[in-house]
């Protein structure tokens, strides 16, 4: 039977198309995948279905019965649960509570055949019913524990909790296994299993499609909000998914010349570093690897073992307790971030709007940013404003930036476009090392292809690159040397010009050669 | 941002700083009525006589040199995205250093003695200033909480320094002694209370609004009152630019409490800022006056007029004085509400989240 | 030193924690909801103000408590609405409110052409100090803890209900939550505004009602100045202990005890005295440092950015 029924469903935002005519449905007890690259219109489909946003135009069917969702308290309501990527979880509460925050039971007090409600909140009642779900569902997770010391597998599982009390039968994950651990993805598909058995329908949204082919029963491929196809897992492969998920191989255009950097020389060295999160834990834990004249290392690895961390030592936000870095010969560990840039080290970072952009600031002040002491526009500690704005102008038309107003704010522009005022302020300043942290993450195709052209060009003027990724088809095709980060620690490197997907993707997992030979 | 967008931006700021003023002047008219007098003539006089005649206009921009500076000791504060509401305790600590030391080096002659306690008025400022702009910088202590709690402080132990240790005995009231005449800055004309700490304020601003506005520092700071991460990420070294912020600040209250006590009271008495001091004074003058280059100087001199109009409005009129004190009030409050009008803003799709559902509180059970 | 002595400065320090302790344990709540409310001083002034006001012209008790509770509650929908509905930002607000109850206070002593608002007369008839039986004859304890007013008692007890709201009903869980993480708030539909406002509120009511307290019940006047700075020695006392109702009381207990030493040391040593009323105020200096220092031992990140 049909649980969940969409017909042309579609989403604008003002004149962006997010979702066009999507047409899925999902069965009862069924595990159904979502697939499709960053930005393809999963989530917006999603959110649709859980009540977060309304559509434009299309109807959504429930059980055959067609449902208008005004909050996700309506859909809720009517069994349709989601688990969000970011939890929502209150630290400070412990599990049993935060699986019944919204709706606590009060105690009641009988006098005589009367029954009272009192303010009280009935801890114990709480308690006993969420242990009775745990057990139930055979979630081996401690009912009475503080949210703020569970593991990241532990607070999914008090998300799906949370949704479960509230007699939820259809769950929406998004991007279920992006954090956790290969291990606590294990234990993700156990309990997805599990709640198959109780009868519970499962959509999740991912763009990993080993979980597609692990675990799910269907699977629906979604390209720029279109859905390209409908499949049983059993009817297709890795290959073919990748393929459709694609459209044309984008990253097959750009042209990789491979050479052989072995002989040339190291001009950035990382030498034992390790570094503690606030928890006390180390994060990055002995890491060592170097870089040579005009190669492109890129560093993959499954999100959350240490690569964001990684790229704060070498970004100079973040201090290392132990070993050093070296560029050029000269130490440089521990430099603030203009150093390293008067070092010629530039940065592109993980998180645009965090680190990369001011986006209250406008595009030509951005433009500067990091740089504007330079010579060409600032004398005497004081900014040219002629000369900023026509350094600004000038990157604009080199880079290809599409603004509408030169002296717009940064917050004006797409994704892609912000993306590309970091890029020509970066490579603009001719840098012998560029650090790339996820420099195409939720931007367009076409900023993918410019973003790689330019980095390849880069190395062409010989220049190195430090590439990190989680995005395993763009370290593939961009680097000369991959390295592969697992809990904190570099546990494998690969040539780029023979690597293959199960390889580094064995890696990623924390599987290492001589395992994989042991194993079989 | 090209001519017309500046006008449009500039057009929209003023609005957003008149309408609170005028709510707050409309509101003020119902005291004014209850005092039973008619309110527009006593706001007249209010302007009149701080405004339209050369005394008047002498007197205004006397009061505005001090406002001008705690105003802007606030605003760059806040565009560093810091809150210094120290102020008041600052510019009372400069003061009162300035009037002891003003009477002790009375011998100095004039063009010496007025220069250094300036500079002792910035010191000082700085000097009380350093807690709070350190255990902000190095270790992130809510800089708010901080800095107007200790001006609590400062009010008592200066309080008590003056009713003791300082007091000058042959005065009737709780007072430090008078200050040389050798401290007090020569007056610009004979016959007008306008002295040479005018000018001083006015060439501090200039040189404090280049450094904001133009340069690598000034850039930096903005940077990081908008956002703290891209600051640091950008090398702009955020602890550094506190520390300068912060103390900057403290110097700007420094001054401003050096001039007032030198240029027109001449001794520290218990209400040497008057109520509710100049430093709360500077946060009226900075939110209405950060939208643009002049604001501050702008809202100093408005804010002067009303403060002496205020005067003459309890000598002319039945309404008393404390109605500056009220309209001050008014004005601060429907300032904080930022912004009353919004100049239009092409926005890229954003979703729109649906208002929740309205659920009741105390309703419980499960659902 | 002698034994009447220490009585008077117990009992004394008792009568001094009474409104500390009211502004305190209602302002936490708003601090537990995330909003920062510097204007407790301002809301307690509006409370005195508008308690003796009515007071003065009925001449009723009871309906002068109400008025400085109706005053409250209109003071904390003021700063809702602005911080809460508007998004302003809470300190302006909150120092707009403290300005506003001084103005309010001076424009209304100068239309009447006093200095104070005195409600001696109309409230000799009525006892404000209660006396324990029994406990009152308890040597020692009995003089410290009876014969206090009737709202000190309140206070304390105040503490434990307080606590309990706080952490043991549906309200304070939401309170917490929504201070905490509004994202989880918003996500089980519970209505942050809602629960903002009311946290305000309850603030703005406890500090009228400590304004009623200083001004009807110990001085009998209300003066533009009449809050002495209870409102920010509160503030201190809710940022040492961090929002939690036990060890905020702690606090204020401790600031009522410097201000009823200040107060009658002041007779034996002097006016030095006085620079007892400091403590709350480095105390919050000392509190913060430390916690902050705590947290930030294991920071590696520069510029604090991993918060």
């Amino acid at each position: 039977m049909e649980v969940i029924k969409t017909v042309d469903l579609t989403k604008k935002f003002g004149s962006f198309t997010a979702n066009k005519n999507i047409n899925i449905s999902v069965l009862e007890g069924e595990i159904k995948a979502i697939v499709g690259e960053n930005g393809a219109g999963k989530s917006t489909l999603m959110n649709m279905l859980y009540g977060l946003l309304k559509p434009t135009s299309g109807e959504i069917y429930l059980r055959g019965r067609l449902i208008h969702f005004n909050s996700p308290d309506d859909a809720i309501l009517n069994g349709i649960g989601m688990v969000h990527q970011h939890f929502k979880l209150v630290p400070s509460l412990t599990v049993y509570e935060n699986v019944l925050l919204g709706v606590e039971i009060n105690k009641e007090v009988s006098i005589g055949n009367k029954k009272f409600k009192t303010f009280k909140v009935d801890q114990k009642q709480e308690l006993k019913l969420v242990n009775d779900l745990i057990e139930k569902y055979k979630f081996n997770i401690n009912a009475n524990a503080y949210v703020k010391d569970l593991s990241i597998g532990a607070k999914q599982k008090v998300e799906i909790l949370k949704m479960l009390y509230r007699n939820v039968n259809i769950l929406i994950f998004d991007e279920p296994t992006a954090v956790l651990t290969p291990q606590e993805i294990e234990m993700f598909y156990e309990t997805l299993r599990e709640l198959k058995a109780c009868g519970t329908s499962i959509i999740f949204i991912t763009h990993k499609l080993g979980e597609v082919m692990d675990i799910a029963d269907s699977v629906t491929v979604i390209k720029s909000g279109e859905v390209i196809d409908n499949l049983l897992v059993k009817d297709t492969n890795n290959k073919h998914l990748a393929q459709l998920m694609v459209g044309r191989d984008v990253l097959m255009h750009v042209e990789k010349k491979y050479k052989d950097y072995s002989n040339a020389s190291v001009i950035y060295e990382v030498n034992n570093i390790k570094t503690k999160n606030k928890w006390g834990l180390n994060c990055v834990d002995d890491v060592s690897f170097n870089i040579r004249q005009g190669e492109i290392v890129g560093i993959a690895g499954v999100e959350g073992n240490g690569q964001s961390e990684l790229v704060d030592i070498i970004s100079g936000i973040l201090k290392v307790t132990d070993g050093c870095i070296k560029f050029n010969g000269n130490d440089i560990t521990n430099f603030w971030p203009d150093k390293l840039r008067k070092n010629k080290i530039a940065f592109i970072p993980e998180d645009r709007y965090e680190q990369g952009l001011c986006k209250e600031m406008t595009i030509s002040e951005n433009m500067i940013a990091g740089y504007h002491d330079s010579p060409d526009i600032s004398k005497y500690g004081f900014i040219s404003m002629k000369k900023r704005l026509q350094k600004s102008i000038d990157l604009i038309n080199k880079y290809d930036v599409r603004v509408s107003k030169i002296e717009g704010l940064i917050s004006s522009l797409s994704g892609g476009n912000a993306q590309k005022v970091i890029i020509a302020r970066e490579f603009s300043s001719d840098p012998d090392l560029i650090i790339a942290s996820q420099p195409t993450r939720g931007v367009d195709i076409g900023a993918i292809e410019f973003i790689h052209k330019s980095i390849l060009d880069l190395q062409e003027k010989g220049k190195s690159v430090l590439l990190i990724s989680s995005e395993l088809s763009e370290i593939m095709s961009l680097s000369d040397r991959i390295l592969v980060m697992y809990k904190g620690k570099i546990i494998g490197e690969v040539m780029g010009k023979n690597a293959t997907r199960e390889e580094v993707g064995y890696l990623m997992m924390g599987i290492t050669h001589s395992e994989e030979n042991t194993n079989g | 941002m090209d001519r017309k967008e500046k006008l449009n931006s500039l057009k929209y700021s003023i609005i957003n700083s008149i309408i609170p003023i005028l709510i707050a002047f409309g509101i003020g008219a119902i005291a004014i009525i209850l005092a039973k007098e008619n309110p527009l003539s006593a706001y007249g006089t209010l302007f009149y006589r701080s405004l339209f005649n050369i005394k008047g206009i002498f007197n205004t921009l006397h009061f505005a040199g001090p406002l001008i500076l705690t105003g802007l000791a606030i605003a760059i504060s806040f565009k560093a995205g810091l809150f210094n509401m120290g102020i008041e305790g600052q510019l009372l600590s400069a003061g009162f250093v300035v009037a002891v030391m003003g009477n002790v080096w009375g011998e100095l002659p004039k063009t010496v003695l007025v220069p250094l306690l300036l500079v002792v008025g910035v010191l000082v400022g700085v000097i009380v200033a350093i807690i709070p702009t350190m255990l902000k910088a190095f270790y992130n202590v809510n800089e708010m909480v901080v800095t107007l709690l200790l001006n609590y402080a400062i009010i008592h132990i200066l309080q008590y320094l003056t009713e003791n240790t300082f007091r000058d005995p042959s005065s009737g009231y709780v007072s430090t002694p008078r200050i040389s005449s050798n401290a007090i800055p020569s007056r610009i004309f004979e016959d007008y209370r306008l002295t040479t700490f005018f000018i001083v304020a006015i060439v501090v601003y200039v040189i404090f609004y280049f450094i904001m506005k133009r340069s690598k520092l000034g850039f930096e700071i903005t940077a990081l009152g908008q956002n703290r991460n891209f600051a640091e990420a950008t090398g702009m070294r955020i602890q550094k630019k506190i520390i300068i912020i912060m103390l900057a600040s403290g110097a700007l209250a420094g001054l401003a409490g050096a001039g007032w006590m030198m240029s027109e009271k001449y001794a520290y008495t218990l209400s040497f800022s008057g109520i509710p001091g100049l430093g709360w004074d500077g946060m009226l003058i900075a939110l209405l006056g950060s939208h643009s280059p002049i604001g501050i100087l702008i809202a100093a001199v408005f804010y002067a007029v009303v403060k002496t109009g205020s005067s003459n409005i309890a000598i002319f009129t039945s309404v008393p004085y404390e109605i500056v004190i009220l309209l001050q009030a008014l004005i601060v409050l429907f300032l904080s509400l930022k912004v009353f009008v919004k100049p239009k803003e092409l926005k890229l799709g954003e979703p729109s989240v649906p208002k929740k559902r309205f659920k009741n509180l105390f309703k419980g059970g499960k659902e | 030193m002698n034994l009447d002595f220490i009585i008077k400065v117990f009992s004394d320090s008792l009568y001094f924690t009474g409104p500390i302790l009211l502004v305190s344990l209602g302002g936490l709540f708003a601090y537990k909801a995330g909003v920062v409310n510097i204007g407790l001083d301002g809301m307690m002034g509006i409370g005195a103000l508008a308690s003796a006001l009515v007071l003065f012209y009925t001449g009723n008790w009871l309906i002068a408590i109400i008025g400085g509770i109706i005053s409250g509650v209109l003071i904390g929908l003021l700063f809702s609405f602005f911080g809460v509905t508007k998004k302003a930002n809470f300190i302006i607000t909150g120092f707009a409110i403290n300005l506003l109850s001084t103005a309010l206070g001076k424009y209304v002593l100068a239309l009447e052409g006093r200095t104070d608002i005195n409600v001696i007369g109309t409230i000799s008839n009525l006892n404000t100090r209660i006396e324990i039986p029994l406990i009152k004859d308890i040597p020692i304890l009995g003089p410290i803890i009876s014969n206090q007013t009737p709202l000190v008692y309140i206070s304390f007890i105040l503490i434990f209900v307080l606590s309990f709201v706080i952490y043991k009903t549906k309200f304070g869980t939401y309170v917490r939550v929504v201070g905490e993480s509004e994202e989880a708030a918003k996500s089980v539909g519970i209505n942050i505004n809602k629960i903002k406002y009311l946290a305000v509120i309850i603030g703005a009511v406890l500090a009228a009602l400590a304004g009623y307290e200083v001004a009807i019940n110990q001085l009998n006047a209300y003066t533009a100045d009449i809050t002495a700075g209870i409102g920010f020695i509160a503030l201190a006392a809710i940022y040492c202990g961090d929002g939690k109702p036990k060890t905020v009381a702690i606090y204020a207990i401790l600031f009522g005890l410097t201000r009823s030493l200040a107060t009658n040391l002041a007779i034996r040593i002097g006016s030095i005295a006085g620079l007892l009323q400091i403590i709350p105020y480095l105390m919050i200096v000392i509190v913060l440092t430390t916690v902050a220092i705590i947290n930030h031992r294991k920071s590696l990140y520069r510029g604090f950015l991993d918060e």
